[in-house]
């Protein structure tokens, strides 16, 4: 029975495999592209194993084994960078997510185009900002003298001014915000994308049958977008470690450096500067093998609950 | 702290400061006078520093180079110059290569033009890393911090052959024999020559590049100019000037409430708060460390945890609860503090000079230079009649990095004899002067000097790029140069320093009966290498990296002294919250580094009995 | 089975998108007990728009104003919408940098040659990854993911670059990024929310992959394939890391950005010029300043073409909506 099974399973591969010829020769040469750039300087993980020098090289170097994995994982400031790391990652993901759908959502509820139009343009540009312009002017606002506290003293909500950026708890939130502010509109442009995609005899319908805004929000938009936003999400899940270098190191300052720092600010200061590529490389493996597991995770999770999934 | 990050931002930004700020001092942009390039580069390996003083190289160096002066005069046809690239391991400014009249003339005198680039976006050692990478190697190489990995990795020509062919006696004789054996790299030879910090002649010593606590020369003049000498002085004429003056006016008429005394803490500039117990216990700039050698072998200690400290801090604590610091001190970047300053209400601070000097020009610009503004320095110690030496004397010669030639040059003696012709005191003069009648005239006595005109033409970006070539990075002098009159480096000009001052800092300079900066400050006057034969111990520390313990240690002390300092200032419960500084600091086992320090102190010690 | 019963009424709506948008505006009008609700939603949504612009405007605002403001005068603080001390100095500073031409010459080249092969390559590879029947396609999806989240960092990168011979050329900025995971799996996600009949239909007419992906897909995809486009096309402009890395040595291959971040390193420590006090003019350039005179320079051109690309995401779907 089960050697019948495989034989013809074989059989339906090889007639598969012909007819997908063209698939297949253009698979290969997308593996072979992807292997060249993209997996064959993983022979640079083997840094994470030695103690690297320019001078050596990956392949004279000095091979230490884990000796990095044990510094980095027996140093208490290094745990406290992958909470640092994970917990802003995962409020910029969960905020910029909804807040980038919801804008897309109710942008797409304004039908003239003459108003929609301007706003996406108005919403997309502080993308193009550097992380320097939008961290000075955000600290200009929230300063001692800033337009926030001037508005908290006018309306008396605060008798003295609050030093936002003395007070580790305000600052997973004010980097949050910042996020939100410069890329809300940028990343609103996928599901605008693919809000247009769907139907809009689905909306007509809809309103025939006397569906107000919200039902045809619920009903029929978000399911449309559906397959959109858990393939993102998955995705962005998978940087959920990347949560950041620049914006941590430019609003950060001594006083809450203990929520501030990063895993990317804390390679910075142990592995680049003190030129020790292999700490550095060793924080990245981390990382990726991370990513990694959470996307599996949360592909699996997906597909699981019958949804779109990545792979 | 004086971390190896701190080092490195510090090599980049200095770098470019020099690189700008030469420009800009000769240019008399800053009322304060230029920078002096020598102590710039010294305060590039970690504020560490000494204007120029006596140089034993000095009076050699002077007959060589006067021999030299004039054989340069044979013109290089355009055809005949050969076009050489360098990369500079520091950011700086690109000037209009090809197109800029005294890289011509210099080119025209050598043979050469050298197309210069230099580091964006990036560290030293990654730059570096990267060149090695791609093989390919500019003609000439300042590495920085890299110039050890392009050693190791033998893209470095030896100089030994061509020091001793005879070819170049400029270049010879820009270190004594004792000076070029410190560059000597594990397998004996030379391999690059650093450019800074070697004084010809006298040395003028106009300027102080380095750190002090920094005071608004309107607050001296409002007390009648004081005699300041200790810390609670300073706070106490502070006090006194921002009660009688709570409000100052910006450059637009405006009131503005005065901020008595800001402390920067951003990143690693964060150096403004925590290394000034070094200076008030009357040490110079070792950077990391105290050496103690009173009566007894030299002993390593550890400025952070002394009597001094403390009371350094708890004084900062104090003030800050009384409202002298600035409130926004711990949090306040590197542009906001800049910005502050120029505004004119902050009365003072402890800093760097190069970390703020550019607010001279905006002091200039505003006109609030008039109002007395500009800042002057004041070499406090903690305890009245101590002696201090927050100015160093003596030129420190660092031999980590320096301008190198690399295999992928075509033709090394044509390098080394431009790098030679550097040295000639009319290419010496063309670079860092300019051209006679049109970027400096001279008077009756022979002395160069510029007119306002001339000031503002040199500070114009579009001229310095068209015209002036400083070949920054390459072999130079400070001191006065072969006619024994003049500056080799405008700002270090006496006279053109002064003219250059504001009339409030000339005031200032009087009343006080002083001419230059480090004068006002009243350091012991002493030839550091002479004193102080381990000095700097930063040149060591600076090299610190993970693979030992003590650098571990180092690390983390950084890390640590960065988040508590600014807590301890504003705690309300300022000997409670110095007790948990005081555990956390021990956490990160200082006495690993400390005994590393000692380690290597003793061996300088030996080395220097031994030479 | 849900997909079929869109394609259905898909076809079934001949009508363009935009002429569907008024409609449906007319139909909701003639219900009067959703008036109200609709009413209080769009003055909601009307503030809630309002205040998004006001915020998000604000700091490109400001940057603008700035980067027409003396430098000097604009480190006092206080300048917010318009410039207090107009001046076009920091422009003209940026604009007379050596070789700002040449670079711009680059930047563009780079970003169209590298937009259009980024665009083919992503979209053929989707296609590949989106045909439901192709034997390797989860694997081949799986290779493609990890490469999001792995790399095997500078120096060996930099390495394999050299002996690739792509270092000191011009093809280091468009080959090596060529294929990217992320845009691979949008297009991917959209191609696979296109009606199969479509590509059913083709292949009984004897059509082979690549005819359906080129007639069938590809004129269905403009959307996507208008937002990948302005992601890659920014992804390109902007970047100057790569030209630091690989062709800083290379005069002839230096980017705009690249240009414009030696400037901007070197203008950090510029201190402002002091000509003020002689010739009694202002023209101070400071980081701030010159900063912001950069950043609009590298806005304009991706701005003026979003709209461009913008028109794509609004009238894509009406041309392949009614294709059987």
């Amino acid at each position: 029975m089960a050697g019948d099974n495989k034989k013809k399973g074989l059989a339906v591969t090889k007639k598969e495999l012909i007819k997908q010829k063209v698939l297949v020769i253009w698979t290969v040469v997308f593996v072979i592209y992807g292997f060249i750039f993209y997996y064959l300087p993983l022979v640079g993980w083997l840094m994470a194993f030695q103690n690297y020098k320019n001078k050596t090289g990956f392949f004279h170097s000095k091979w230490v084994g884990l000796t990095k994995f044990k510094f980095l994982f027996s140093d208490a400031t290094f745990l406290r960078t992958i909470r640092n790391t994970f917990c802003m990652g995962t409020l910029n993901l969960i905020f910029t997510t909804v807040m980038a759908i919801v804008f897309a959502i109710l942008l797409n509820e304004i039908k003239s185009s003459k108003i929609k139009k301007p706003i996406q343009t108005i919403s997309y540009l502080p993308h193009f900002l550097s992380w320097i312009i939008v961290t000075g002017i955000l600290s200009d606002a929230l300063s001692s003298t800033g337009i926030v506290n001037e508005i908290l003293h006018n309306i008396g909500l605060v008798k003295d001014t609050v030093p936002f950026f003395s007070i580790p708890w305000l600052f997973w939130p004010i980097v949050t915000f910042a996020h939100l502010w410069k890329e809300t509109g940028w990343n609103a442009i996928i599901y605008l994308s693919a809000i247009t995609s769907i139907d809009p005899s689905l909306y007509e319908a809809a309103s025939i049958d006397g569906a107000g805004r919200w039902d045809k929000i619920k009903h029929i938009t978000l399911p449309g977008i559906k397959s959109t936003i858990i393939v993102l999400l998955i995705m962005n899940m998978g940087n959920l470690l990347n949560a950041g270098f620049e914006v941590q190191y430019l609003l950060g300052n001594g006083l809450v450096k203990s929520v501030s720092d990063t895993i990317d600010i804390y390679v910075l200061t142990w592995g680049i500067s003190q030129n020790d590529y292999s700490l550095g490389t060793a924080a990245g493996i981390f990382k990726s093998v991370v990513s990694i597991a959470i996307i599996l995770l949360a592909n699996g999770a997906a597909k699981r609950a019958g949804e779109e999934r990545l792979f | 702290m004086k971390s190896k990050t701190v080092k490195k931002i510090l090599t980049v930004t200095m770098s470019a400061v020099l690189a700008t700020g030469m420009l800009a001092g000769c240019g008399g942009g800053a009322s304060a006078g230029g920078d002096d390039a020598g102590s710039s580069a010294a305060a590039s390996d970690d504020g560490g520093s000494s204007d120029a003083a006596a140089d034993d190289s000095a009076a050699a160096d002077d007959s060589a180079a006067a021999d030299d002066g004039a054989a340069a005069d044979t013109e290089v046809a355009e055809g005949d110059i050969v076009d050489f690239t360098f990369f500079g391991g520091m950011p700086g400014t690109e000037i209009n290569s090809g197109n800029n009249e005294i890289q011509d003339l210099i080119a025209k005198k050598t043979g050469v033009r050298l197309k210069e680039t230099w580091l964006t976006g990036q560290t030293v050692s990654e730059a570096i890393g990267s060149i090695i990478a791609s093989g390919t190697y500019p003609d000439l190489i300042d590495g920085g911090d890299g110039c050890q990995d392009l050693y190791e990795e033998g893209a470095l020509v030896a100089w030994d052959e061509y020091l001793e062919s005879g070819k170049y006696p400029n270049l010879s004789n820009y270190y004594t024999k004792a000076e070029w054996d410190q560059f000597r790299q594990d397998d004996g030879k030379i391999y690059w020559c650093n450019v800074f910090q070697n004084t010809k002649g006298e040395p003028t010593g106009t300027t102080h590049n380095d750190e002090a606590f920094w005071v608004q020369a309107r607050v001296l003049a409002w007390d009648n100019y004081p005699k300041i000498e200790t810390l609670d002085e300073y706070f106490d004429l502070l006090e006194r000037y921002a009660a009688a003056n709570p409000t100052v006016k910006d450059a637009n008429g405006n009131e503005m409430d005065v901020i008595p005394y800001t402390c920067l803490c951003d990143d690693w500039r964060y150096f403004c708060i925590e290394n000034a117990p070094q200076f008030l216990d009357g040490y110079p700039n070792d950077g990391s460390v105290i050496v103690d050698f009173d009566g007894k072998d030299p002993t390593i200690v550890d400025y952070n945890t002394t009597e001094t400290a403390k009371k350094y801090f708890k004084k900062l604590n104090e003030e800050y609860a009384k409202g002298i610091v600035d409130k926004d001190f711990g949090t306040q970047k590197y542009d906001d503090y800049i910005a502050k300053l120029s505004n004119g209400n902050v009365l003072g601070m402890c800093d760097q000079y190069w970390d703020f000097m550019q607010i001279n020009d905006s002091f200039r610009n505003t006109g609030l230079e008039n109002e007395g503004c500009n800042y002057v320095p004041l070499g406090l110690t903690i305890d009245k009649g101590m002696e201090n030496r927050w100015h160093t004397y003596g030129d420190t010669l660092n031999v980590a990095s320096g301008i190198a030639v690399t295999t992928d040059c075509a033709d090394p003696d044509l390098a080394f004899s431009f790098l030679d012709k550097m040295l000639d005191q009319d290419i010496h003069n063309l670079r860092f002067w300019g051209v006679e009648g049109v970027d400096y005239l001279v008077d009756d006595d022979g002395l160069f000097y510029r007119t306002p005109e001339i000031r503002a033409n040199i500070s114009d970006p579009k001229y310095r790029a068209d015209h002036l070539c400083f070949y920054s990075y390459l072999p130079q002098y400070g001191g006065t140069s072969d006619d024994g009159k003049n500056a080799n480096l405008p700002e270090e000009q006496p006279s053109e320093f002064f003219d250059g001052l504001a009339k409030p800092l000339q005031d200032c300079f009087s009343a006080y009966g002083v001419k230059t900066y480090p004068d006002m400050i009243g350091s012991v006057k002493e030839d550091v290498n002479a004193t102080h034969p381990w000095f700097p111990m930063w040149s060591y520390s600076n090299n610190l990296d993970t693979s030992t313990e003590g650098g571990i240690a180092w690390t983390k002390m950084g890390e640590t002294k960065h988040e508590w300092l600014p807590k301890v200032v504003m705690s309300s419960n300022f000997d409670a919250e110095w007790d948990n500084y005081m555990k956390a600091y021990a956490d990160c086992k200082p006495e690993d580094f400390l005994n590393q320090m000692q380690e290597e102190l003793d061996r300088r010690i030996e080395a220097k009995a031994n030479e | 089975m849900e997909e079929n019963k869109n394609v259905l009424e898909v076809e079934n709506n001949s009508e363009t998108k935009a002429s569907a948008g008024t409609d449906k505006v007319k139909i909701t009008g003639s219900h009067k007990k959703m008036k109200g609700g609709d009413l209080a939603f769009n003055i909601c949504n009307g503030i809630f728009m309002v205040l998004f612009c006001v915020i998000t405007l604000y700091p490109v605002l400001n940057t603008l104003a700035i980067s027409f403001n003396d430098g000097v005068d604009a480190m006092r603080g206080g300048v917010h919408l318009i410039p207090r001390l107009f001046t076009t100095e920091n422009y003209e500073i940026v604009l007379a940098l050596k070789g700002i031409s040449r670079g711009a010459l680059i930047s563009v080249l780079r970003t169209v040659i590298g937009t259009i092969l980024a665009l083919a390559a992503n979209a053929l590879l989707a296609f590949i990854v989106s045909q439901k029947n192709f034997l390797f396609r989860s694997q081949l999806s799986l290779f493609w993911v990890i490469t999001m989240y792995v790399n095997g960092g500078m120096i060996p990168v930099m390495i394999l670059y050299k002996n690739l011979h792509l270092t000191n050329s011009f093809w280091v900025y468009v080959i090596p990024g060529m294929v990217s995971g992320f845009n691979m799996l949008v297009m991917r996600t959209y191609m696979e929310g296109l009606p199969y009949e479509l590509q059913e239909a083709a292949q009984i007419d004897g059509a082979g992959y690549m005819k359906i992906f080129w007639n069938v897909i590809t004129p269905l995809c403009k959307p996507i394939y208008a937002t990948v486009a302005l992601f890659v096309a920014v992804g390109q402009w902007n970047s100057w890391f790569d030209t630091m890395l690989y062709n800083r040595m290379a005069d002839q291959y230096t980017t705009l950005q690249y240009e414009l971040m030696k400037m901007l390193s070197a203008v950090t420590s510029l201190k402002g010029n002091a000509s003020a006090a002689t010739t009694g003019q202002t023209v101070n350039i400071t980081p701030i300043s010159v900063r912001a005179a950069a950043t609009i320079i590298t806005m304009a051109p991706i701005v003026a073409l979003y709209p461009f690309l913008q028109r794509y995401f609004v009238t894509g779907l009406t041309i392949g909506g009614v294709k059987e």
